[in-house]
């Protein structure tokens, strides 16, 4: 044995490994080959047992030469078995593919009603000009809903609320949201930024734009100096947080609560302002009625008449919601048909 | 009140189009609801000249006419009507007319001869009453016009607002004009021809309540004839709204609708005695109205009677007895006026309301008692002939001069956030007929007259006296004086800017807790409803859901007995709901008729009672499941609702609400509830937030409410933040530095035992170490008995200072089996 046999002994070792390697098609046949060649019985290993025949001086030439061809076959192994694995991979992947154009598996959500999402609305936008929400009985006395708002017994104005008695002396469902204002101004004192949502009642037939259970948005703001200017002032932002940039307008209503009185108006959000059935041809429409709280009232709250003033202002949340979804029956709020709710998503 | 312009232009001058009328109206404040084109319904109607009438040869009813139509050859037409004459001048519906009522006029055939077109009675074109005759126009109407040029007009729809009924009226709104433009108010010349004898030889009138009646005016008209009215009036009635009587009947509705001033005209034969009583009904005092109702007259009904009784209910109805008739020659004129509030409530009980006692509701003023009498007794004596007795009677004839309302300028500059200076003032006020004065040395402003009078001292300012005048009975304190300056200026002067003056105090907000609790159960898959509060009796009926004082602590408990409504516009709502179950299930009820099955609803809202005649209101949270939790698709099947979801509802909630866990207790009371699948529920924080009962409802509550579900699962919960805003503050605890070691423990325990004793038990026995217990199997069957069912637990211990030890752990876990052994009579399944 002399150190060119075995030298080419090792090197037809090496082109036979390379080559079964490179045909080797699963991660099994590579580890089979490792232990082939390179395991403690494999071939490598037995070529070199006849490293003992050999002059001492070309020993660790041949150690050199099967540690070099060892590692050829490592790097051969290793290369393979990436490949391997990448092209296991990729067939893994296309194997996986989905059609993605499938709807997905549907997270069920439900829907919040308009009413007290228009309430949440309208309570948001007062709130960031100070107004807190308080709210009132709805089974009232007739001296808060009626009396203490100047709308004595037999008071002919109380044709413009027609109302439901209940079997309770002297009660009543009330018939707005007003009394809060005599509520909150005698829990508290100005300065008094209030807000008072809440249900409403009144002896009414039903039809697409009435019902006898509604709701309303009651506003009172109360301080010395407090006003028309700031009424003004902030339906103005009102409107146009609401509704966008349009004209508004103050026109001269009545209410007995409030003196002077008006009714709030805005460009018709359906035709703009140029006249539609929508607005009667006016290019208006009214969202809300105000004024300035009547010396009488801030007196029953238990407010000086001569050291304050304030306003006070009301809107029918329904009237607001519709305006806003183009709602075209009052019925559908309080039927709860889910196609009608559903819409709100 | 409707408002032909025409008839308005007789009062006032008019240079404005309607639409620009309407406007400035409406920004007076005397919103015009409406214009209306009166005479817009007459299409292809023109004005003819008779030339010839002959009798039909076929029919004795019928003539032949021929009508010159001012163009072509004249038309031929047969004609029902027997007033016509050659020389008059008619209204002649051409063919392809279109008369009100979308009635079409063509070239017809009668009794063999051919008609083109048809002349028009008033009562087909709707203009007068008379449906007998053809409507005999003026000789000099312009041949061939258009009637609806010489004849149409507009009719403004103005809503007069209660405290303004000086303005429901022509001449009340020519003011308003005149305030809007500056025009001048032209009254009507108002002159009485008295040829008759003296009004005392005919009328006496005794007011026996001079507090209901403060003034009583009459007047006697001698030798009528009733007929018609004029054309021209009866066009102007019908164009207001009014339907045309009689010449009397019409002459006091024309002063009505021109002066506002209600009058009624009794058949003078029939006043017996010529006596007029104003006094209470009597006891079993009974009266045939205008309407020929019988009426039983109530002790408190104000009558006008003569010595044998009464002859009208006052300022609402008539009698029957004295209406004016064909044959009627007398006429008695009442001109009176009246207590607002006695005539409203009068109104009312007899539930007639008239336009009369809609006018002497909002009050009168006292004037035009007199005023109203003339000119009613001036129109009879032009429409219907006779003689005026010369005179009136006069209970009150001295008439109050105008009331002064001493206002400061700079008040009402401040009020409308607009200084204006007081010649600025002084001027708008005068537009409204109000004169100002300087205000005399110690004048004191009215600020308020109720509840008590607030008069002030004004002090240095600057102050004057408003001349109120006598038809404005509404200005009476000083705010009223700044209403008529920011009306009469104009809200568009008004300036607008935000407020800058002091905030109030912070105040949580209720809608915060109820925006959490909408968000999460939305998000949870539950729809929002807002339902009626009103419900029917029903409901409490078949539901006979258990009151809050019944077995659990809530937190602002329902009880009482349900409120009900005295005027219910329907049983269907009638009552105040105690709970807000009954509405979810209408809700379901309403969607099950569309086809739906899968419901999942809640709302939030309140619950009525009265206890001890106060009424009490709750506010509840309420939820409804049924069918499936998610439906079907392509890559999920169906699972239905079950106690589970509620509870795993309920769980969610109290995580939102930063609220301990909730604990269960069953319910097996039954009816409402299936008496296996109902619990009460009660979250465990010392606060005692939430609290409610969660059941399958009772098959036979669901078979009650006609649905087709078969399980249904409701909640009612007492949620105390509800209506306080305001939730626990979340304490935050140290996370844990050493780790935690978990142990599985199987209790085998009697089925009769319920997890949530299992899981109390073993919390009591854990000691310090425990941090958390999770039930994560539920097993019965092999090799338990069938008694027996268990119960899989993971349990996690832990220390904040150190590592547990291995003994430390099953120490822990050895004591929690010995409790378990000793409380429920469990053991470990190893
Ligand atoms: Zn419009």
């Amino acid at each position: 044995m002399d150190f060119e046999s075995l030298s080419g002994d090792l090197h037809r070792l090496m082109d036979l490994a390379l080559a079964e390697i490179a045909k080797a098609d699963d991660p099994a046949a590579l580890e089979q080959l490792q232990i082939q060649y390179l395991g403690k019985k494999g071939g490598l290993t037995a070529v070199l047992r006849g490293i003992g025949g050999l002059p001492p001086e070309d020993r660790p030439r041949v150690g050199a030469v099967a540690n070099e061809i060892g590692e050829a076959v490592k790097i051969a192994l290793a290369e393979r078995g990436a490949q391997l694995r990448s092209a296991a991979q990729a067939q893994r992947l296309v194997a996986e593919k989905v059609d993605v154009t499938l709807p997905g598996r549907t997270v069920r959500r439900g829907t919040l009603h308009p009413i007290p999402e228009t309430i949440a609305a309208i309570a948001e936008i007062f709130g960031q000009f100070g107004f807190v929400v308080y709210e009132g009985p709805e089974v009232e006395d007739d001296l808060t809903n009626f009396q203490m708002l100047n709308i004595a017994p037999d008071h002919p104005a109380r044709d413009l609320w027609d109302t439901l008695y209940v079997d309770i002396p002297g009660r009543l469902l009330r018939t707005h949201t007003s009394p809060g204002q005599i509520r909150v101004m005698q829990s508290t004192r100005p300065p008094i930024r209030a807000l008072l949502p809440g249900r409403c009642f009144r002896y009414e037939a039903v039809d697409a734009s009435h019902g006898f259970e509604f709701f309303q948005v009651e506003g009172l703001m109360v301080d010395e100096g407090t006003s028309m200017a700031d009424l003004k002032g902030l339906l103005d932002e009102f409107a146009h947080a609401l509704f966008g940039p349009r004209k508004t307008r103050f026109r001269p209503g009545y209410y007995p609560f409030t003196e002077p009185s008006v009714a709030f108006d805005v460009e018709c959000v359906v035709c703009g302002g140029v006249g539609c059935p929508a607005c009667s041809k006016t290019g208006w429409m009214t969202i809300l009625g105000a004024g300035m709280v009547h010396p009488v009232v801030l007196q029953y709250g238990g407010i000086d008449p001569e050291r304050y003033q304030g306003f006070a202002f009301g809107m029918g949340v329904e009237r607001i919601a519709n305006l806003r979804h183009a709602v075209p029956d009052l019925r559908y709020y309080l039927e709860n048909d889910l196609r009608f709710l559903e819409q709100f998503r | 009140m409707r408002v032909p312009l025409g008839w308005l232009r007789e009062y006032v001058d008019v240079q404005l189009s309607p639409e620009q009328l309407a406007e400035r109206l409406t920004l007076l404040g005397m919103e015009v609801k409406g214009l209306e084109h009166w005479g817009a319904d007459w299409r292809s109607v023109v004005v003819g000249e008779l030339l010839t009438v002959e009798k039909h040869p076929h029919a004795d009813r019928l003539h032949l006419t021929t009508v010159n139509v001012g163009s072509g050859e004249p038309l031929h037409i047969v004609c029902g009507a027997n007033n016509i004459a050659p020389g008059q001048r008619v209204p002649v519906a051409l063919p392809g007319a279109v008369l009100p009522g979308e009635r079409r006029i063509e070239r017809t055939e009668k009794m063999g001869i051919a008609s083109e077109g048809m002349l028009c009675s008033g009562d087909e074109l709707h203009i007068t009453s008379d449906a007998e005759g053809i409507l005999i126009l003026p000789p000099a109407t312009p041949l061939g016009r258009d009637l609806s040029e010489l004849y149409g007009d507009v009719v403004l729809d103005v809503d007069v607002k209660p405290n303004r009924g000086d303005a429901l009226c022509l001449i009340g709104l020519a003011r308003e004009v005149a305030a809007a433009t500056g025009a001048k108010v032209r009254w009507p010349e108002i002159t009485v021809q008295e040829a008759g004898g003296p009004v005392s030889d005919r009328l006496s009138v005794e007011v026996r309540e001079p507090q209901l009646c403060t003034r009583f005016v009459g007047r006697w008209v001698s030798g009528v004839k009733i007929g018609p009215s004029p054309d021209w009036v009866q066009m102007r009635l019908q164009a207001a709204g009014m339907r045309p009587v009689s010449n009397v009947v019409d002459a006091s509705n024309y002063v009505m609708l021109e002066l506002g001033k209600p009058t009624h005209t009794f058949n003078g034969a029939a006043v017996k005695e010529g006596t007029i009583i104003v006094r209470l009904a009597l006891p079993g005092e009974r009266l045939e109205t205008l309407d020929h109702v019988q009426r039983e007259l109530t002790a408190d009904t104000l009558v006008i009677a003569d010595p044998s009784g009464p002859i009208g209910i006052a300022g609402v109805m008539g009698g029957a007895d004295s209406e004016i008739t064909d044959a009627t020659t007398e006429i008695a004129i009442e001109s009176a006026v009246f207590d607002p509030v006695s005539i409203r409530r009068t109104g009312h009980r007899y539930a007639l309301r008239s336009e009369a006692s809609l006018r002497f509701e909002k009050g009168q003023e006292f004037r035009l008692a007199r005023i109203g009498a003339d000119r009613v007794a001036q129109l009879t004596l032009a429409w219907a002939g006779g003689s005026v007795a010369k005179g009136r009677v006069d209970t009150a004839p001295e008439e109050p001069a105008s009331a002064k309302l001493a206002f400061r300028p700079a008040r009402v500059g401040k009020l409308l956030g607009a200084p204006i200076s007081t010649d600025e003032q002084r001027s708008l006020l005068r537009r409204v007929d109000v004169d100002t004065e300087p205000a005399p040395a110690g004048t004191r402003i009215q600020v308020a007259v109720e509840p008590q009078p607030l008069v002030v001292d004004p002090g240095s300012e600057e102050t004057l006296v408003a001349v109120v005048p006598t038809w404005r009975r509404d200005l009476v304190v000083e705010a009223d004086v700044a209403e008529e300056v920011a009306r009469v200026r104009g809200y568009e002067t008004t300036p607008a800017h935000l407020p800058d003056t002091l905030m109030p105090a912070y105040r949580p907000s209720p809608l915060r807790v109820r925006q959490l609790i909408r968000d999460t159960l939305v998000g949870a898959g539950l729809t929002e409803v807002v339902t009626h509060a009103l419900v029917s009796p029903l409901h409490e009926a078949r539901l006979r859901w258990p009151a809050d004082d019944d077995g659990v602590a809530f937190p602002e408990p329902a009880v009482g007995d349900p409120i009900a409504v005295t005027n219910p516009l329907s049983t269907q709502h009638s009552v105040l709901r105690r709970q807000l179950v009954g509405s979810l299930l209408d809700v379901l009820a309403l969607n099950e008729r569309q086809g739906r099955a899968d419901v999942a609803i809640f709302e939030i809202g309140n619950g009525y009672g009265r206890a001890d005649a106060a009424p009490r209101e709750w506010t509840r949270l309420s939820f409804l499941l049924t069918g499936s939790a998610e439906p079907a698709s392509w890559n999920r099947i169906a699972s239905p609702y079950d106690l589970d979801d509620a509870k795993g509802l309920l769980e969610l909630l109290c995580r939102s609400l930063a609220l301990p866990a909730p604990g269960y207790a069953p319910d097996t009371r039954g009816f409402p509830f299936h008496p296996g699948r109902a619990f009460s529920v009660r979250e465990q924080s010392p606060d005692e937030i939430l609290a409610g009962r969660v059941a399958e409802l009772h098959p036979d509550v669901v078979q009650e409410w006609d649905l087709r579900s078969q399980r249904v699962i409701v909640a009612e919960l007492a949620i105390l933040g509800l209506g306080r805003g305001r939730l626990p503050r979340i304490h935050v605890a140290p996370i844990p530095r050493f780790p935690g070691a978990e142990r599985d423990l199987a209790v085998i325990v009697a089925e009769s035992r319920t997890a949530a004793e299992v899981q109390t038990t073993i919390a009591d026995h854990g000691g310090v170490l425990l941090r958390r217990i999770r039930l994560f199997d539920l097993y019965r069957g092999n090799p338990l008995a069938s008694t027996e069912k268990s119960l899989a637990y993971r349990l996690e211990f832990g220390a904040q200072d150190r590592t547990l030890t291995e003994a430390e752990v099953d120490g822990a876990l050895e004591a929690i089996r010995k409790g378990l052994a000793a409380d429920l009579g469990a053991h470990i399944r190893s």
